[in-house]
């Protein structure tokens, strides 16, 4: 499973997820607000600095957890470049790198209940619509699964490999699917038998 | 570890038709009364042991009739079974809903009404009587087989409800892990229903139930059942291997 909450602790992993959590939607603003590369650049340092507590392995972690961005960044550069506009390249380059930096290092320095009890606090007017409490099982449940599927994956690819020369490729999909279709019947059970999607409500 | 409150654990009444699953007919209809403390359940792979749990844990009906604890059936009525019954999964993977474990451990105890920061310090303090609290962040991808195994045996301890089923509890873990929760399960009030493979482990038991083809085989104290059913095996596997998959 992937583990987006890093174990190493930092100073971060201590303040309050609502505060975090305001914070980013604060600097987020902000970032839209900005127009200039170099202010951009500067909010861009100050989120690498914050990550400098954490040590080495937290920030290589930390950049590992941009990698699906250089796509976007490789097209963005170079279709500005192209168009002759490269600062504006440069603008939607450094924002994004910035948002989704400050947006990984929340996520991994927060615990996931953390964050659910947030999402269940924000979610609390939708509450005749939807059950806070539910919603945010729905996203612990899709936190844990979404690795787990890459895992199944990757389990049945192995089996594959162990018993024959050739590449599985997409033949690992259909199987792929149906466990993924096993593992959620089995969560379901796991779910139910401890009480279910409701549970007791809190006391006290 | 919370002791069990009550001095005697509610009796569990098993009064059903046959269980189907996937169209097959995978235990006959059963009528039988649970009240030991200490039960064993043997059978081949296949015999129908972990169903029977599951249908004692409230997580799948029988065609009919069905399962009362204390009056309360646990398929109805999920929230009053949580006190009543938990289950330790055959395979603790399919077991843990968390990335970490000590979020896995206070999720329980949350649904039993606590409060999520309540809970979250139980957990801990439960890791650290274990003498296992840097576990407590770890990310349970991280844990070994037997290490997960043990954390679902934890968050199961830690909800105390008043009969735990264990599906093959020690079939995982290394001999001094085995010896030290042999001990603590042994120490416990609740009433234990325990899937063995390994007649010798459940000699300590007040009642061994065997079953056979989704049926009850033989149900007596462990001194009659467990003879019998080594023997049986031993005749078995002396016949033919596993011939006999259900299909
Ligand atoms: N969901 C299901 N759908 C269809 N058949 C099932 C299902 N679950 C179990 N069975 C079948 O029911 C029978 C009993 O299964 P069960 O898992 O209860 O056996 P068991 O005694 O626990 O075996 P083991 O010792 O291998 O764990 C098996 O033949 C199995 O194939
Ligand atoms: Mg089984």
């Amino acid at each position: 499973m992937l583990t987006l909450t890093s174990p190493v602790d930092t100073p971060w992993h201590h303040l309050p997820a609502g505060a975090k959590l305001a914070a980013l939607a604060g600097f987020t603003l902000v970032l839209f607000a900005l127009k200039s590369p170099w202010a951009l650049g500067a909010a861009l340092g100050l989120v690498l600095a914050l990550h400098l507590p954490g040590g080495r392995r937290f920030g290589l972690h930390a950049l590992k957890m941009l990698r699906p961005l250089w796509f976007f960044v490789v097209v963005v550069s170079a279709w500005h470049l192209w168009t002759g506009e490269p600062r504006t390249g440069a603008v939607i380059v450094l924002r994004m790198i910035a948002a989704v930096a400050a947006a990984n290092l929340v996520t991994m320095t927060t615990r996931l209940s953390d964050m659910l009890s947030v999402i269940e606090r924000l979610m609390r007017p939708l509450a005749p619509l939807i059950p806070p409490r539910r919603l945010a099982l729905a996203f612990a449940l899709v936190i844990r699964f979404i690795p787990a599927l890459g895992e199944s994956l990757a389990r049945i690819r192995d089996a594959w490999a162990a018993r024959s020369p050739r590449r599985a490729g997409w033949r690992v999909l259909v199987p792929g699917v149906l466990a993924a279709l096993d593992d959620a019947d089995r969560a379901a059970e796991a779910l139910r038998a401890r009480g279910g999607t409701d549970g007791e409500p809190p006391r006290g | 570890m919370p002791p069990g409150p009550s001095p005697a654990p509610p009796a569990i009444r098993i009064d059903c038709g046959p269980v189907v699953l996937g169209g097959r007919e995978v235990l006959a209809p059963l009528r039988l009364d649970l009240a030991e403390r200490r039960i064993g359940i043997v059978g081949r792979n296949g015999s129908g042991k972990t169903t029977f749990l599951r249908l004692l844990a409230g997580l799948i009906a029988p065609r009919s009739g069905g399962v009362s604890i204390g009056g309360q059936d646990p398929f109805r009525d999920r929230r009053a079974a949580l006190a009543q019954i938990g289950i330790l999964f055959q395979n603790p993977d399919h077991q843990i809903l968390f990335p970490t474990v000590a979020e896995e451990l206070a999720f329980g105890l949350a649904q039993q009404g606590l409060r999520q920061k309540d809970a979250m310090a139980r957990a801990r303090a439960t890791l650290a009587a274990e003498g296992r609290a840097h576990w407590a962040e770890a990310p349970v991808s991280t844990l070994s087989g037997g290490q997960k195994q043990y954390l679902c045996l934890l968050s199961l301890l830690l909800m105390a409800p008043s009969t735990l089923l264990l599906d093959e509890p020690f079939s995982g873990l290394d001999l001094p892990t085995t010896h030290r929760l042999r001990r603590r399960l042994a120490a416990l009030d609740q009433r234990l229903i325990l899937i063995g493979h390994d007649p010798p482990g459940l000699e300590q038991t007040d009642r061994v139930i065997w079953l056979e083809e989704g049926r009850i085989a033989a149900d007596g104290p462990p001194e009659v059942v467990l003879p019998e059913f080594t023997r049986e095996m031993g005749r078995i596997g002396e016949a033919d291997a596993d011939t006999d998959l259900a299909g």
